[in-house]
């Protein structure tokens, strides 16, 4: 298996023109950039992917002692751009996917051009002066909000998401499929993703980065997003108008403008 | 009679009185037009709803971050999301379980506007999946405690004698497999009994089906038969029982005395053999099928033999070692036979630990186990 299958990667755009990676953040798949990637199709080389155990990615190739922190999805994104031969690479991260890019910056450097973070967070809990904007409760309360969805449609999907399903007509039907995913990665990426802690991580990446921050962003809220724009070295603050956590789906404009500007500079 | 009245519903009553709670709001999730239903089930009264208050906001913490990183995407990508399970928290901080359902409605231009939201009490429901949840989860332990219990024995030990063990339970949900193993003394004091054994099923039934297995080999081994004799006395008791038919084992007796090792392999993976200064060899001899093999009547087991040298050491494993979704067997046994070659000369408790990680799969489904006995050895 190839790392491109296995993580279900999708090119764009021109091959020979600098490549720019999108990566999905916890809860859904690529498509979570699906109207965002065609304004860079143009003129650069688009990478789409998504993490294993997320939307088409290989599920078997989930090991739960390497994705035990964000550093293997880090691995894995290192692992695209050295089977794709990239470099000189644009990596524009959603949610947790901003800092599995930071990692992946620290640890390979040479590799990359620029980082856009959207909506980042490297600690979601509170701990002492710093406010992540949840309590270790709170995470709980995420775990068991998954399984009392899951329990509605697990058995229903599983043979859709473990892709081996030889009952098409399930297809018409599939709700929420965007956001399918095996429930049991899934309940261990969250619980990865919100009980992590890389702020020491940051002070370690000298790629040049672009923060986006949404306006009353329950994720990631604003003083999240100015503590890692104090803690990463080159980095620029833009606050976007759109609210929530996702504008690369609720304001795909303003996200593509704001990046666009950065790059262009 | 019906009073007709009652079936002259308008559309303000199917609204306000619906049952089920309804709510519009902006992209961003301000409420601007909630029911009646929904102020009665919440006791917050539209005037604090209205323009002040955003849909997630009444959300409970968890279920919040799931609406951001599920709902919202979903809601977008597909334009419609159901039977989302949220906690809504009223006015006096109780919460209540509830199924949304909610549909994105777009402007002429296609440009969305406007979330529209059912809301159903899910109370009750959500009561019997915790039931289940909790059903399902206390049955897993029970299985588990049965298996460890099982699994938990002291291993034989003596002078010039390492036997030990590497045992990792798959993790396939919440069900426990049924691979098993023992090793223990023979009454004659010189002679030590080892099973390494795969019950078919999974759950409790297996590991209760382990343990009378484990009971019957260990005493049809104090009653002094060999391993051909105690596996078909073993087929009988299956029989007799209707217990652990298709059950596939190793059984062997080792003689520390006179280094010979006698064994059956019952439609079970051969053991792995090393002697010193050889390359590790599975023995192919001592074949039979499993106990109580479907429409096979009660046969005699083949018995094979082996005199082993000082130092030499066997390795009794589960199928779940050599075998995976994405790896043939015999590719699982030449991983096998290349890892214990590597690790040979290591004391059985670091050979049995490596050559396990070694072969360890991501994706691992099923139990793994494996046993690993040596006789002769100097003192380390």
């Amino acid at each position: 298996m190839t790392v491109a299958e296995r993580n279900n990667v999708v090119e764009h755009g021109d091959r020979d023109a600098q490549p720019i990676v999108f990566a999905h953040g916890f809860g859904c798949d690529q498509n979570m950039w699906r109207f965002v990637w065609p304004a860079f199709a143009d003129d650069a080389r688009v990478i789409l992917f998504d993490h294993v155990g997320a939307g088409g990615s290989d599920a078997s190739a989930y090991d739960r002692e390497r994705y035990a922190s964000l550093r293997g999805y880090a691995e894995d994104v290192l692992e695209i751009c050295r089977e794709l031969n990239l470099t000189d690479v644009v990596f524009v991260g959603h949610s947790v996917s901003a800092m599995i890019g930071a990692l992946a910056a620290a640890a390979e450097p040479e590799r990359f051009a620029r980082l856009v973070l959207v909506g980042p967070s490297p600690r979601y809990i509170d701990e002492g002066d710093y406010s992540g904007g949840f309590t270790q409760q709170d995470i709980e309360g995420l775990l068991e909000s998954m399984d009392s969805n899951y329990l509605g449609w697990s058995s229903a999907m599983a043979p859709v998401i473990m892709g081996n399903d030889d009952r098409p007509q399930l297809g018409e039907e599939l709700v929420n499929s965007f956001c399918r995913a095996d429930p049991e990665i899934a309940r261990h990426f969250a619980r990865v993703t919100f009980m992590s802690d890389n702020r020491a991580d940051l002070a370690q990446v000298r790629t040049p980065s672009l923060i986006l921050q949404c306006s009353d962003d329950a994720i990631a809220p604003r003083p999240v997003g100015e503590y890692v724009h104090a803690q990463l070295a080159d980095s620029r603050l833009v606050l976007l108008e759109a609210t929530g956590h996702c504008p690369n789906l609720s304001a795909p404009e303003e996200t593509v403008a704001a990046i666009k500007a950065y790059l262009a500079t | 009679m019906i009073d007709d009245a009652l079936l002259e519903d308008t559309a303000e009553d199917l609204f306000e009185d619906a049952p089920c709670g309804y709510l519009s709001t902006r992209l961003d999730g301000t409420i601007v037009k909630v029911n009646r239903t929904f102020e009665t089930w919440t006791g917050l009264a539209r005037g604090e709803l209205l323009e002040r208050r955003r849909f997630q906001e009444l959300l409970a913490p968890g279920g919040r971050i799931y609406h951001e990183t599920h709902y919202v995407p979903l809601l977008r990508m597909q334009g419609t999301v159901r039977a989302v399970a949220v906690e809504i928290v009223g006015a006096d901080g109780t919460r209540m379980p509830a199924l949304i359902n909610s549909v994105l409605r777009h402007d002429a231009a296609g440009r969305p506007q406007v979330i529209r939201t059912t809301v159903f009490d899910a109370t009750d429901r959500r009561r019997y999946e915790q039931e289940l949840l909790r059903a399902q989860r206390r049955e897993h332990d029970i299985a588990q405690q049965l298996q460890r219990g099982m699994l938990s024995g002291e291993l034989p030990a003596a002078e010039g004698l390492e036997v030990d063990v590497a045992y990792r339970p798959g993790d396939a949900g919440l069900e426990v497999g049924g691979d098993w193993y023992d090793a223990f003394w023979l009454d004659d004091g010189d002679t030590i009994g080892l099973v390494v054994g795969d019950v078919v099923g999974r759950g409790i039934e297996a590991a209760a089906t382990m343990g009378q297995l484990r009971s019957a080999v260990r005493a049809l081994a104090s009653t002094g038969l060999g391993p051909g004799a105690l596996v078909s006395a073993l087929d009988g008791y299956a029989r007799r029982h209707a217990i652990g038919r298709m059950t596939t084992l190793v059984y062997a007796q080792l003689n520390l005395a006179t280094r010979r090792l006698r064994f059956v392999a019952a439609g079970h993976p051969p053991p792995l053999i090393v002697k010193p200064g050889e390359d590790p060899c599975f023995a192919e001899d001592g074949r039979s099928l499993p106990l109580d093999a479907h429409g096979v009547s009660a046969h005699a087991r083949e018995e094979a033999v082996r005199e082993l040298p000082p130092r030499s050491a066997i390795l009794l494993y589960t199928d779940g070692l050599v075998e995976s979704r994405s790896r043939l067997l015999d590719d699982g046994m030449d991983r096998l036979r290349r890892e214990v070659a590597v690790h040979r000369d290591e004391a059985a408790a670091d050979l049995t630990a490596n050559v396990a990680r070694a072969l360890h799969e991501a994706e691992r489904t099923d139990d793994v186990c494996l046993l690993a006995a040596r006789i002769g050895v100097a003192a380390r």
